[in-house]
């Protein structure tokens, strides 16, 4: 057990010394000061558990320091020493926020113990924050996941129905140009101009039906099949779809995964559709010269890889959102914004986790945690985030 | 050299669609005949020659699985090609597993289907012509060789 920092403050040298001395034979990591100005000058660069104050002190006194103390650090716990002074200072310490009194002379016994109580006390309260904090960061999790759900199956809703009218006005369109390439329209006034309009719809559609079909692809997700996966197969399976594309810009594409040794269960067509989107969106960032590597590691009953490319990263304003559907940085039309949130959501289907950390001009680095033996649909969802100054443009 | 118009037949519930789609594959130069649903598509089968099914999976009533089901069962040799609207792969994976030719996700590329729907022919053909092959060698048989 770490032993409880305590400060003790006090303008009588060879009582602070003292009860120095016998407090560190109890254990207790002691550190002195003479005066109130000191003591907060200490804890200003080294907190404590528990500071022991003398109330009467020439220059700042007692209570003007305790007050100093519960205003710039309000979790350290004080015990005031009440010397000669009579009790109504005690306890006016105590409305103050000081944790106890003890008159001197004191017992030792006595002030050791009330030391251990209110390191307790502090123990007790900073288990309640970090309960609290940890229960409102779950909470926001939990809206965030649920907001997403409910996004999600809406937007699937929509993107089937609007499957059955861009059919209708893709074949209408392909129809009308198949008529204007007819040798009898060849003289038609402005033909031109209605193949370039027809064109135009015809592009149009094509934007809406990858919008559709990679939102359907999100969320019916069925059964997954199951079977032996070796990562390094796939990896290297994927990395071929990306090879010409990183060859035009000039991005070096590497695996360094052992062979054999990273196999999972796991569904390798999903699996492949999560690397083709990471690895993708790792060359779209990556400039010329740039590197991608993929990794694997395996645990007694997890296999992470991790894609880390050397591009442009991700800014921490978006990497918050990268995960949520439509978000996009390119150029409208570009993107669908929806890559990630389906890398996401299959990998939540999978029983998995995913993992992204970025730096600005540094480069990002996806993690992706997936069970050796996934229980498949379990609805965890731990789509999670951890970046600071980042940047994918 | 003058093309072989294939006999298609498309089967649908959206009816705009089928016009349209058929007045496209017309245009094409195939020859189209449309269904707005399991049932009426069983009817026209029974009565006309027909190459190829496209047959969408999700309609009312009698759904495009069901249909695939009973066109294997009665007109075996009708190739089927399935749309899908559900942007999901999966059923129409389970249709090839019952004998279709092939898939194309709605809205369907016309490029890319009039490829299937020549792969399609052309598989009906090759599996008749060795029925034919078959038939012929069949008949040598019995007649013992001379004729």
């Amino acid at each position: 057990m770490e032993s409880i920092r305590v400060l003790l403050v006090d303008d009588e040298n060879d009582f602070r010394r003292t009860v120095a001395k016998r407090l560190t034979k109890r254990g207790m990591d002691i550190r002195q000061a003479t005066g109130g100005e000191e003591c907060l000058n200490i804890l200003k660069k080294d907190p404590v558990d528990v500071v022991v104050l003398d109330l009467k002190m020439p220059g700042m006194d007692g209570m003007e320091t305790l007050h100093h103390i519960k205003n710039s650090c309000p979790g350290t716990e004080v015990i005031m020493l009440t010397g000669h002074a009579t009790t109504r200072d005690g306890v006016d310490g105590i409305k103050a926020g000081a944790f106890d009194y003890l008159s001197k002379p004191i017992e030792l016994e006595h002030l050791a113990g009330k030391i251990r109580q209110a390191f307790e006390k502090r123990t007790r309260e900073d288990e309640k924050q970090k309960e609290k904090d940890f229960r409102a960061r779950m909470e926001q999790q939990m809206i965030a996941t649920e907001r997403l759900a409910s996004l999600g199956t809406l937007a699937a809703g929509v993107a089937h129905e609007i499957n059955n009218p861009l059919a209708i006005i893709k074949e209408s369109a392909g129809w009308m140009k198949s008529i204007l390439q007819k040798k009898e329209l060849a003289q038609m006034p402005r033909r031109g101009d209605f193949e370039m309009a027809l064109g135009k719809i015809e592009n149009g559609v094509e934007r809406a039906r990858r919008i559709t079909h990679q939102l359907l692809g999100s969320v019916k997700q069925t059964d997954a099949t199951l079977s032996k996966v070796d990562l390094k197969e796939l990896v290297e399976e994927t990395m071929v779809l990306h090879q010409k594309e990183a060859d035009q810009k000039g991005v070096q594409l590497l695996e360094t995964i052992d062979p054999g040794k990273n196999v999972i269960w796991s569904d390798p067509y999903k699996l492949r559709q999560v690397l083709i989107n990471i690895l993708s969106n790792a060359v779209h960032a990556t400039d010329a010269g740039g590197k991608i590597t993929v990794t694997a590691e395996t645990s007694e009953d997890h296999a992470t890889l991790t894609i880390s490319d050397s591009g442009r990263g991700i800014p921490g304003e978006h990497l918050k959102k990268i995960f949520e559907p439509f978000f996009s940085t390119k150029p409208t039309g570009e993107g669908t914004g929806l890559g990630l949130f389906v890398t996401r959501s299959i990998i939540d289907k999978l029983g998995g986790e995913i993992e992204v950390e970025s730096r600005v001009g540094q480069g990002t680095q996806f993690s992706v945690k997936l069970p050796k033996h996934p229980d498949v649909k379990c609805n965890s969802n731990k789509g999670s985030y951890k970046g600071q100054n980042d940047e994918r443009a | 050299m003058v093309r072989i118009p294939t006999r298609v037949l498309l089967v649908d519930d959206e009816e705009d669609f089928v016009e349209m789609l058929s007045l496209r594959l017309k245009e094409a130069g195939e020859q189209v005949s449309t269904a707005y649903s399991g049932k009426a598509c069983l009817d026209i089968l029974a009565q006309d020659h027909i190459d190829v099914v496209i047959l969408d999976i999700r309609m009312p009533g009698m759904d495009g699985m069901e249909t695939l089901g009973e066109i294997k069962k009665r007109f075996p040799l009708v190739e089927v090609i399935m749309l899908t609207g559900h942007g999901s792969a999966e059923t129409a994976v389970d249709g090839m597993k019952l004998g279709a030719f092939d898939y194309l996700m709605k809205p369907a590329d016309f490029e890319e289907l009039t490829h299937k729907l020549q792969g399609a022919r052309r598989r009906k053909d090759e599996q008749e012509e060795r029925i034919r092959q078959a038939e012929a060698r069949l008949l040598m048989r019995k007649s013992g060789g001379t004729f």
